[in-house]
């Protein structure tokens, strides 16, 4: 009898220990991201410091190429067991709205994201009026050019009209040195349509308007000409702009070779080139896209990340994710007024998007030439169209532009083929 | 009696019946009737919505959905048509290399070719992007030290799935000629020794002696080498990205990108259900071939 009193008790014992241990139960959360490995670490050092003082929560970060983030997003998110948090481009945002993939942010969230970023990078982390994720870095395009380059073709200061960009292209190139006057990028959709888009608003034009395609104007015309000419004239040698997976690869050594006079790109690469160029860093400058014959005012095209919440995650998770994502994102979680996020994005010459970090980091986004010239090109910057169906529009354009640059097309061809193209993929997308 | 008989067996089969039908069949079904849906891979099935055979009307049609299609199927054809095209003959040339007993190394040789098999795609493709670089490549030195202009490789929509096929057949060449060193060995030496006899010469004797009773293992090698090409992936995914120009742009990446990217299921599975009827009829026409000419008095 005792023996069986014994069972009974260690049975209670074990039931009881085992429903304290399920209401006790640690959140686990999961951050997708395609940051570089040190700047994960970054990342796992911040959710470690949140972690102290949530105890319950456990936070592990899982990162992929680039090229294999939406990818992935798409094929674990669909499920309760996908990643719970995720860093995504502001492009996506519509589609991932639309598969009811993203969770809307609770109340107090939203209020404070409200309060706290420029409503420009709220209205691109909404739909339909409700806020889906915490901007957090903002990306913009300028000239990047080499300095060394520049004077031995005995060019004094960086182009500021097409005029001149054209003229210092072909000074720039030398054709028995292997060296091009302007780089191009291809075989990776941002870095063939954000130079085009922003020589496009530089010269007074649109991708898209009020969600269709204006790639029919007289601005757009002129852009694709001068593609063709910078092609036609050899001062811009497509075969010397293959990008791969990670969003590095011939371009981008062309350009930390010397090889390249000068590039359209945005403030991010800025790790990549110290770590290609290392002391010769120094020789690389930063100016504002050149203006187009039609174009009034330099300009770049911007666009912004976030970071969203599975919405098949469970309620509890869910909760304990937007709770982190407001911490790593707030002015408690860095150094003097920084937030975490902040500190992580200006470890790799990102510019973050929160005013308090924007004020936190003045001093030093004034001082740093190489990212003085991005935070110059900011007031006049459009931000890329967030659209239904942005994603495959960005792909075409992407084909159509590396046709041209290819031979494949005249500009006046591709020009004719972007237009038809984007007006069918936004009108197909927006059913 | 005889059903009593067949119960047993029924038991036995019953378990790889299931199997089969449960990872292999059950998938196809349901890819061939999401060919016919409208459905998005981010929705539930009970989402779709029956669309008849407009997914493959879109993608054989004049939109972008087609162009890019069709263009995916052509860069599958061509990559699958040159690698099959330069593996088997170069599977057959190194099989008799490492098969021949007139010079020692052959067994060291065939383990160096069937090294490549075993290197994972990964460090094959961060290797031949290097090997590949257009400017700083060692490729291009080689072609410069011995006179020849430098090639764009996978810079050029002209050269880069043919640099993606050759990637291929380093790789997969090495198995091939295993294949092929078996096929080489059920070849009865006595079939060799009495043509010498009769006066044949070594090419005499490969054209009717070797190459016809190689005719199996290269029908084997020949549908593995088809389904492997049609399959590629990695190459693309790690190194081109499908470009330039979508001039790497293989079926089964079109496919990821339509299908998971774009989230267009219904669509994917129209590619996905177009490229398994391809790749049957190909088989089958292979299969048609070689017992044709075996028919042949």
């Amino acid at each position: 009898m005792s023996i069986l009193r014994a069972i009974a008790g260690a049975s209670a014992g074990l039931v009881f220990g085992l429903s304290a241990a399920s209401l006790t139960h640690a959140a686990e959360l999961s951050f997708l991201t395609h940051w570089a490995p040190e700047t994960v670490a970054k990342l796992e050092a911040a959710a470690a410091a949140y972690s102290q003082n949530h105890p319950d929560t456990k936070i592990t970060m899982r990162a992929v190429p680039f090229g294999d983030l939406l990818t992935t997003l798409r094929s674990s998110g669909g499920s309760a067991h996908g990643v719970t948090m995720a860093s995504i481009y502001d492009a996506w945002l519509p589609d991932l709205v639309k598969n009811k993939f993203v969770a809307p942010a609770p109340d107090q969230v939203a209020s404070e994201t409200t309060k706290n970023w420029p409503a420009s990078l709220v209205g691109a982390a909404s739909a339909g009026g409700a806020l889906f994720g915490i901007p957090n870095e903002i990306d913009l395009y300028a000239l990047n050019y080499n300095k060394k380059l520049f004077a031995a073709a005995g060019i004094a200061e960086p182009p500021k009209s097409w005029e001149e960009f054209l003229a210092d292209a072909k000074k720039l190139t030398d054709k028995a040195k292997g060296q091009q006057g302007f780089g191009l990028i291809n075989s990776w959709t941002a870095g063939v349509i954000h130079p085009f888009a922003s020589l496009l608003v530089s010269n007074g034009g649109d991708l898209v308007v009020d969600g269709k395609p204006t790639l029919d104007t007289k601005q757009a015309k002129e852009t694709f000409d001068l593609y063709e000419m910078l092609i036609k004239s050899g001062d811009s040698d497509p075969a010397m702009g293959t990008s791969d997976a990670n969003t590095t690869g011939p371009f981008l050594d062309n350009f930390v070779s010397g090889k390249t006079g000068m590039i359209i790109m945005a403030n991010w690469w800025e790790s990549a080139l110290k770590a290609g160029m290392g002391d010769r860093f120094a020789d690389v400058a930063t100016a504002p896209i050149p203006v187009g014959p039609s174009g009034d005012v330099s300009r770049s095209t911007s666009y912004t990340w976030m970071t969203i919440v599975n919405a098949k995650a469970s309620p509890e998770e869910q909760k304990e994710a937007w709770d982190f994502l407001n911490w790593l994102n707030g002015p408690r979680s860095g150094q003097n007024g920084a937030s975490a996020m902040g500190e992580i994005l200006m470890s790799m010459g990102i510019l973050p998007s929160r005013n308090s970090d924007v004020e936190a980091f003045k001093d030093r986004l004034a001082s740093d030439p190489f990212l003085k010239g991005y935070v110059a090109t900011l007031p006049d910057a459009k931000a890329f169209p967030v659209v239904l169906g942005g994603q495959e529009f960005s792909e075409s354009l992407q084909k159509t532009l590396e046709a041209m640059e290819f031979g494949q097309l005249s500009a006046a061809e591709a020009q004719k083929r972007a237009q038809a193209d984007a007006a069918q993929i936004l009108e197909r997308a927006a059913k | 009696m005889a059903q009593r008989m067949n119960r047993p067996a029924l038991a036995m089969l019953a378990p790889t019946v299931v199997l089969i039908a449960v990872f292999v069949l059950a998938p196809m079904a349901l890819t061939i009737w999401l060919s016919f849906q409208d459905w998005s891979t981010q929705t539930g099935f009970e989402t779709a919505s029956f669309v008849g055979l407009r997914n493959f009307v879109d993608i054989f049609g004049p939109t972008t959905i087609g162009r890019d299609f069709k263009t995916a199927l052509f860069n599958t054809g061509i990559y699958t048509a040159l690698s099959v095209a330069v593996i088997l003959p170069l599977s057959v040339a190194f099989g008799l290399l490492v098969y021949q007993k007139l010079a020692p190394g052959g067994v060291f040789l065939r383990t160096v070719l069937f090294s490549t098999y075993m290197v994972p795609m990964i460090a094959v493709a961060l290797v031949f992007s290097k090997l590949y670089s257009p400017t700083e490549g060692p490729l291009n030195q080689i072609l410069g030290w011995i006179g020849l202009p430098p090639s764009p490789w996978l810079s050029s929509p002209r050269t880069a799935l043919v640099s993606i096929v050759v990637l291929n057949v380093w790789q997969q060449v090495g198995y091939f000629t295993v294949l092929a060193v078996a096929g080489l060995t059920q070849i009865p030496p006595v079939l060799h020794e009495a043509a010498m006899i009769d006066g044949a010469n070594a090419p005499q004797r490969f054209a009717s002696i070797t190459l016809p009773l190689l005719g199996n293992t290269l029908l084997f090698s020949a549908v593995i080498a088809i389904i492997n090409a049609v399959q590629v992936f990695e190459p693309v995914a790690l190194i081109t990205q499908g470009g330039p120009v979508d001039s790497t742009n293989v079926l089964t990446y079109h496919i990821r990108r339509v299908g998971i990217e774009r989230a267009q299921g219904g669509l994917g599975s129209a590619m996905a259900v177009t490229l398994m009827l391809a790749l049957i009829v190909s088989i089958a026409a292979l299969f048609a071939f070689a017992q044709s000419r075996e028919a042949k008095p």
